[in-house]
């Protein structure tokens, strides 16, 4: 059986979670925010990477993991896979998705952008846009981390949105 | 009939052991458990690089005692089951039958998001839908 879940419903959610961390329960503190929604995707995926590698065979290597990751983890949660992977072959891998859905929806407060003029306060708005988006990708940051602990790979994993709505995570495999 | 279910975690704790028989011997049945872990830590860390099927959860027959047949399976995150049976004469696409279907249930238990990683799993409707599956498998084998 397979169960759907409402995309709009999801991003929602997801927005909201930020939402309630960030001005919420952490206001003051927004590492401590971050880590909280990290926390709550690895469980996630956690959970999920128990659910979705049920019928396959074992993964033989860490690379072989990632492929599953960028495959068919992506295409469960997202309806599409990972455009482009890049590795440099010691433990780091580029995971890049050209439209990603959870930010595809997202946009930037117009009059901050509007604002060509480079004055100290509309920068530092630039900077605060930036850092909630940034915001919103601790949680799926924490569903590769969770996915990959549950399959025995320690790693850290970040995002970088530098071209929206273009977004690479990056994982570092610890030795 | 299977007397004997465990589910064993990646560092070997132990997640859920279960035993079906009415006389006193759980005691026995865990030690026969706690054996069959080498048993897979040496399937693991060395395959036969004959067998095609190198990597399948599935791990077959561990070992045949007296009374008993052991067989393991070991998901992709590590965790292993183990199944003690008393039949002896007992065929594989059963017990991988069987397997499955418990992995299922082991799935759904785990996504409950009440219970925690890597502790027991006390889910009582867990333990229900596993003795489902185990009268089913006596009935499946006899037929």
């Amino acid at each position: 059986m397979v169960r759907e879940v409402s995309e709009s419903c999801v991003e929602s959610l997801l927005a909201e979670i930020v939402l309630s961390y960030c001005s919420g329960f952490y206001a003051n503190k927004p590492e401590l925010a971050a880590r909280r929604i990290e926390a709550i995707g690895f469980q996630v995926g956690h959970q999920l990477s128990e659910r979705y590698t049920m019928d396959r065979p074992r993964f033989t290597d860490n690379l072989e993991a990632i492929k599953f990751i960028c495959k068919d983890f992506w295409s469960e949660l997202f309806k599409k896979q990972i455009d482009n992977l890049k590795t440099n072959h010691r433990g780091t891998f580029v995971l890049q998705d050209n439209r990603f859905r959870w930010l595809a929806h997202m946009s930037i407060d117009p009059s901050v952008q509007a604002s060509g003029n480079i004055q100290d306060p509309s920068a530092m708005a630039e900077n605060k846009s930036a850092q909630a988006t940034g915001m919103h990708l601790y949680f799926p940051c924490g569903i590769i981390r969770g996915a990959l602990s549950n399959l025995g790979i320690e790693c850290a994993v970040s995002a970088d949105i530098s071209n929206l709505p273009a977004c690479s995570f990056v994982i570092r495999i610890k030795a | 009939m299977i007397v004997c279910l465990a589910v064993v975690g990646h560092e070997n704790n132990p997640l859920y052991i279960q035993s079906f028989t009415e006389s006193d011997d759980a005691l026995k049945l865990h030690h026969i458990v706690h054996c069959s872990l080498d048993v897979i830590d040496e399937r693991v860390n060395n395959p036969k690089k004959s067998s095609p099927t190198i990597n399948e959860a599935f791990l077959g027959l561990l070992y045949p005692t007296e009374n008993y047949k052991v067989y393991g399976y070991l998901t992709n995150t590590k965790v292993k089951f183990i199944l003690v049976t008393t039949d002896l004469d007992i065929r594989d696409a059963d017990v991988r039958n069987f397997f499955r279907k418990f992995h299922a249930a082991y799935v759904d238990a785990v996504s409950n998001p009440f219970h925690v990683p890597g502790k027991r799993i006390t889910s009582r409707t867990f333990g229900e839908r596993v003795s489902t599956i185990v009268k089913s498998f006596g009935l499946s084998s006899a037929s």
